[in-house]
């Protein structure tokens, strides 16, 4: 028999995304997503400054700040065609991969890993063989016996106060919970340990952004921050140290537990490279520009069509015309009034209806890619990067392989990565590079400060009509872009396609559904009332969708739902 | 609960919590904001403008004795009503499924941070109920003059602890920049860039 499972979040002022799924022995057959809260947040850029876009720009959503700063700086030097100096190219990217490794860490960890370890089992864990099995995958000092022993005092003492607090949504002892008590142990040791790591990932943005996570330091033509090795307010010896000590600690937390962790956990759950592949067209925009022009990357860009690795087609800088005619957002099931829209024509103009499926159904629009449907995020950037034979993307890759191999015999390919725990691997993968490029980044600053460049700043002219440009930034959940029209120096339209508008896109007007509800066909629930299986598949995106009101409740009441009908 | 090193000062964050572009939710950005341009604070108090972090709550909770949060709450009464909460008030033990990053994260935040021994050891949250939390919809004239209040609460609350708080003598208005008229460049940020405190 058919069963709808709907989980809500009912958030108090606002709502954000909603699943709704049928499922039909044992697996689903159908599946919508919505988001439940308007985005009206282009609206209020119209007629600014488009000099302070930025400012109001990261602060359309609380997670990802810096990342919509970036993208709108980029998008109105792309306008004015204004080349930014080298040290503001290096000190941009290095808060960007500062910024990807902490929102990594925590939806590894504290998004996310709770759906796979089940933390009701520690208190039986063998902590000597624990520290036994970790160990012999990883250097990582915090996986002591000691530390390992003291994890597990605290778990039972959490366990037996009765008061599972902030973990007492989890759905424990659920049958799709398999890993042993001494794997739970050793993932919620590291779940521990991450909130010191995501701290030191937000110091370095901090240092180099002037404030976090509302960084102040960016400007239309570069960055405000002041270069002068002899002066102690400024960009200095001291500062350059800083940053490094904090990169020491942080790299190998990243390399030696994250990337150990979900390399352990992918051979643990081999049969979640069967589930969740969806859309198989995949967009990934280059980042990390090398060189003042931005003429070389450090990230690849490219799209993948139809799973095809061997289709991949090349994006190999920012002023790539393709991209710029290829993307177009589709309106026909989301709550606004038009039909297929370029961006830079785009308009935001609401038109609810309440949840029609075969209508309209979320405050998501369809950004479509030539007309198909793309998946952004981690995962679009490993397979372009492997595909191009990108040589930081098959390091880390294939040494993920081996040690899912040898920690669970089977052979893994590259295209199994098209599926629920290729997207949860691809984002460790990435993660990897993104400490590797960030020792990187800091050296080629210092040396270029060192060399004796102090410019970090290249005054923008507005000319006295009307120019488009569009910034890219390959966010940590994807491909993000923001399309501008300038005129005189104000904005007359601005459009931001972001990642989770790829991922969480409702039908277009073909019929063809987006990335998080054709992932979801297939998926099996065990149990409609705890559906933890549909959980895995939607997280796996890491949902992001675009941040709302924000009010504490003061009489507690629940914010998500689960119904089934 | 801290691990607490001798000789060093007791630490507090006071955090500004809302989204600026939708109404009424700016009122912890405001506020804070508010009270660093009217009194000036020990080094060992942050004065702390978040957003709508998330989870992302928990770096900035990290290692502190003391947190004030000021936000908008959602509570019976009217708007405007500014409130003092002590953590007893307003936590529930019982915290929901969570589908994204965004939901508001405190108790969680806090519980993670105190698992490691790491968390404040009182949390105070000052709120004010909102009129509205519209997109755009700039504050309300009631929430705007509440602010007034919730710095005098905020103040309180740090000197009843013994906190070292003075009024400046020449306070300057606090930036709401994103109240600015569109075309303004008062919106700027600062450009100096301070060391980071995290």
């Amino acid at each position: 028999m058919t069963k709808r499972i709907t989980i809500d979040p009912i958030t108090r002022i606002e709502g954000h995304l909603r699943i709704d799924v049928e499922a039909d022995g044992g697996s689903v057959q159908k599946a919508w997503a919505s988001c439940t809260m308007w985005r009206g947040i282009e609206t209020i850029l119209k007629g600014r400054d488009a000099r302070e876009g930025w400012v109001f720009a990261q602060r359309f959503c609380g997670v990802c700040t810096t990342v919509h700063a970036m993208a709108s700086v980029r998008a109105v030097e792309d306008a004015l065609q204004l080349e930014i100096p080298a040290n503001a190219q290096y000190i941009r990217n290095l808060i960007l991969i500062a910024h990807a490794l902490h929102d990594h860490i925590v939806h590894f960890y504290h998004l996310s890993a709770l759906d796979w370890v089940d933390i009701t089992t520690i208190p039986v864990a063998n902590s000597a063989h624990a520290a036994a099995i970790a160990d012999g995958v990883s250097s990582w000092p915090g996986n002591s016996h000691h530390e390992l022993e003291a994890v597990q005092s605290k778990v039972k003492g959490l366990i037996s106060s009765g008061q599972l607090g902030i973990f007492s949504h989890g759905y424990w002892g659920h049958p799709a919970m398999r890993l042993s008590p001494e794997m739970n142990l050793i993932l919620f040791a590291h779940y521990l340990q991450a909130l010191e790591f995501q701290r030191k990932a937000c110091q370095v943005v901090g240092i180099l952004g002037g404030k976090t996570p509302h960084i102040q330091n960016l400007a239309v033509g570069g960055v405000m921050n002041a270069i002068n090795l002899n002066s102690l307010a400024t960009m200095n010896m001291d500062r350059l140290g800083m940053l490094q000590s904090l990169l020491e600690d942080l790299v190998p937390f990243v390399q030696q537990a994250y990337f150990v962790d979900v390399c352990l956990l992918a051979a643990s759950y081999p049969d979640w490279f069967r589930y969740g592949r969806g859309v198989t067209n995949y967009l990934a925009v280059p980042d990390l520009p090398v060189d003042a022009k931005a003429t070389k990357f450090d990230l690849p860009g490219g799209v993948v069509t139809n799973g095809n690795l061997a289709s991949v087609c090349s994006i190999n800088d920012w002023h790539d015309q393709p991209i710029r005619g290829a993307v177009a957002e589709d309106l026909t099931h989301a709550w606004y009034v038009g039909g297929v829209q370029p961006p830079w024509k785009g308009k935001t103009d609401p038109d609810y209806t309440d949840f029609h499926e075969d209508g309209k159904y979320s405050w998501v629009k369809a950004p479509r890619y030539d007309g198909a449907p793309m998946q952004v995020g981690p995962l679009s950037n490993v397979l372009v990067g492997y595909a191009s034979g990108h040589q930081l993307t098959r390091k880390w890759t294939d040494l993920a392989f081996q040690r899912i191999s040898a920690a669970q015999g089977g052979q893994l390919r590259i295209g199994d990565m098209q599926s629920t725990m290729g997207r949860y691997l691809a984002r460790a993968i990435r993660s990897a590079m993104l400490s590797d490029l960030a020792h990187k980044h800091w050296q080629l600053l210092s040396d270029n400060i060192v060399k004796g460049d102090d410019t970090t700043y290249n005054p923008p002219q507005f000319p006295q009509h009307e120019v488009m440009g569009v910034g890219m930034h390959e966010a940590p959940r994807g491909t993000l872009s923001h399309w501008v029209v300038v005129d005189k120096g104000t904005f007359s339209n601005y459009q931001a396609v972001v990642p989770t508008t790829w991922n969480a896109s409702p039908r277009d007007q073909k019929g063809v559904p987006g990335p998080y509800e054709s992932s979801l066909l297939g998926n099996p629930v065990a149990d409609p009332e705890k559906p933890l299986e549909v959980l895995r598949t939607v997280h796996s995106f890491d949902p992001c969708m675009a941040c709302a009101c924000h009010t504490l409740d003061a009489s507690g009441r629940e914010i998500a739902r689960v119904k089934v009908l | 609960m801290n691990m607490k090193r001798r000789n060093s000062l007791p630490t507090v964050c006071v955090v500004g919590l809302g989204n600026v572009l939708m109404g009424d939710d700016g009122f912890g950005p405001l506020a804070v904001d508010k009270l660093r341009c009217e009194y000036e604070c020990g080094t060992n108090i942050e004065i702390l403008d978040l957003g709508t972090p998330g989870l992302d709550l928990a770096p900035y909770l990290y290692g502190k004795d003391l947190a004030v949060i000021v936000d908008a709450v959602t509570a019976e009464g009217k708007p405007g009503t500014v409130r003092t909460y002590r953590e007893s008030n307003f936590h529930n033990s019982r915290v929901p499924l969570r589908l994204t990053g965004h939901d508001p994260g405190l108790p969680e935040a806090l519980a993670q941070i105190r698992l490691v021994g790491r968390g404040p050891s009182e949390v105070v949250v000052v709120g004010v109920i909102p009129e509205s939390c519209v997109f755009g919809g700039g504050i309300s004239s009631t929430v705007l003059a509440a602010s007034s209040h919730a710095v005098n609460n905020i103040i309180q609350v740090l000197r009843e602890r013994g906190f070292d708080c003075r009024k400046r003598r020449d306070p300057e208005p606090p930036n709401l920049w994103w109240l600015a008229d569109g075309t303004s460049t008062d919106a700027r940020p600062a450009r100096t860039v301070p060391a980071a405190h995290v």
